[in-house]
């Protein structure tokens, strides 16, 4: 399929899609975990959007609508998803171990949850995360998409958003909290820190 | 956002106590629940100090990821790379665009 959208159709998609092109890398990089992939799916991502410009429904998100086009060209670049990652069960223990550390943790990790330059580390711990959490953290908490806007992109049931949310914030609290003590932003506690992977 | 999640709203208006406000409290925060639950989750966090403390420290950390964003932006070589590919396949830059 290689239609072409018409000349005024241009500026349109200038305007509307391109201005979006963070939040696709964004979302394209927590898919692939790796800048040359993420950097291959974004621009297919786009090639498709303008090809297809004249199915977008003015009015509507076009980040959702550019999400969904780029989790396409993902799975489509890993052989229709054969090789996507579930790891809800294995996951489920990690969070497990997270939530056990949670209560002694989260003192530290609230004294510097304001501090200007946490920006990084959050932007570490957050390309740590596994999947399935990482793409829904991302979602939602960065790219600000509803839970049903999230379940659609993801093509999983809202429940499942719900669950994988929840375990993704305890796991990036968790991962956090690690390099908050690994960069010195505070100090070691008393109670061993192990890793969660 | 409120996406109707109807059925949260079904179970009456008595009181809601500390572990059902923190099973919904991600829900609450992300603004998905319907009006009489959040309601409901509000009044608790208003009388409970440990739930009050709670939200206070989930919705700072939601805040500090939120703020976390504006590091991540595309490179700009890759946003050359992608008006480039636009071009090859029919694309016309309007000039500011």
């Amino acid at each position: 399929m290689t239609t072409e959208p018409p000349p005024d159709a241009h500026a349109a998609f200038s305007a509307v899609a391109l201005t979006a092109i963070d939040d696709v890398y964004r979302f394209a990089r927590s898919l692939t975990r790796d800048e040359v992939d993420a950097e291959d799916v974004v621009q297919e991502t786009y090639l498709r959007a303008f090809r297809s410009w004249h199915t977008f429904e003015t009015g509507t998100d076009v980040r959702r609508w550019l999400f969904t086009i780029a989790r396409n060209v993902f799975l489509r670049s890993r052989e229709k998803g054969k090789r996507e990652v579930t790891l809800d069960d294995d996951g489920a223990e990690i969070v497990d171990a997270a939530l056990a550390r949670e209560a002694w943790s989260r003192g530290g990790l609230d004294t510097i949850l304001e501090r200007a330059d946490l920006g990084p580390a959050i932007s570490t711990a957050l390309a740590e995360l596994p999947e399935p959490y990482r793409a829904v953290v991302v979602l939602v908490d960065l790219e600000d998409q509803s839970y049903e806007s999230t379940a659609e992109v993801l093509e999983v049931p809202i429940g499942t958003v719900r669950s994988r949310l929840f375990r993704g914030r305890k796991l990036l609290q968790e991962k956090l909290m690690q390099h908050a003590i690994d960069s010195g932003l505070i100090p070691q506690p008393t109670a061993p820190v192990r890793s969660t992977e | 956002m409120n996406h109707g999640h109807g059925s949260d709203d079904r179970t009456g208006a008595a009181a809601m106590d500390c572990a059902g406000a923190m099973d919904r409290l991600f829900d609450f925060l992300d603004g998905e629940l319907g009006p009489e639950t959040e309601v409901r989750i509000r009044q608790h966090l208003e009388k409970c100090g440990h739930c009050f403390d709670e939200a206070g420290f989930e919705r700072r950390f939601l805040a500090a990821v939120q703020a976390a964003r504006a590091a991540e932006v595309c490179p700009a070589t890759l946003r050359a790379r992608v008006r480039d590919a636009l071009r090859h396949a029919g694309w016309t830059e309007a000039a500011g665009s």
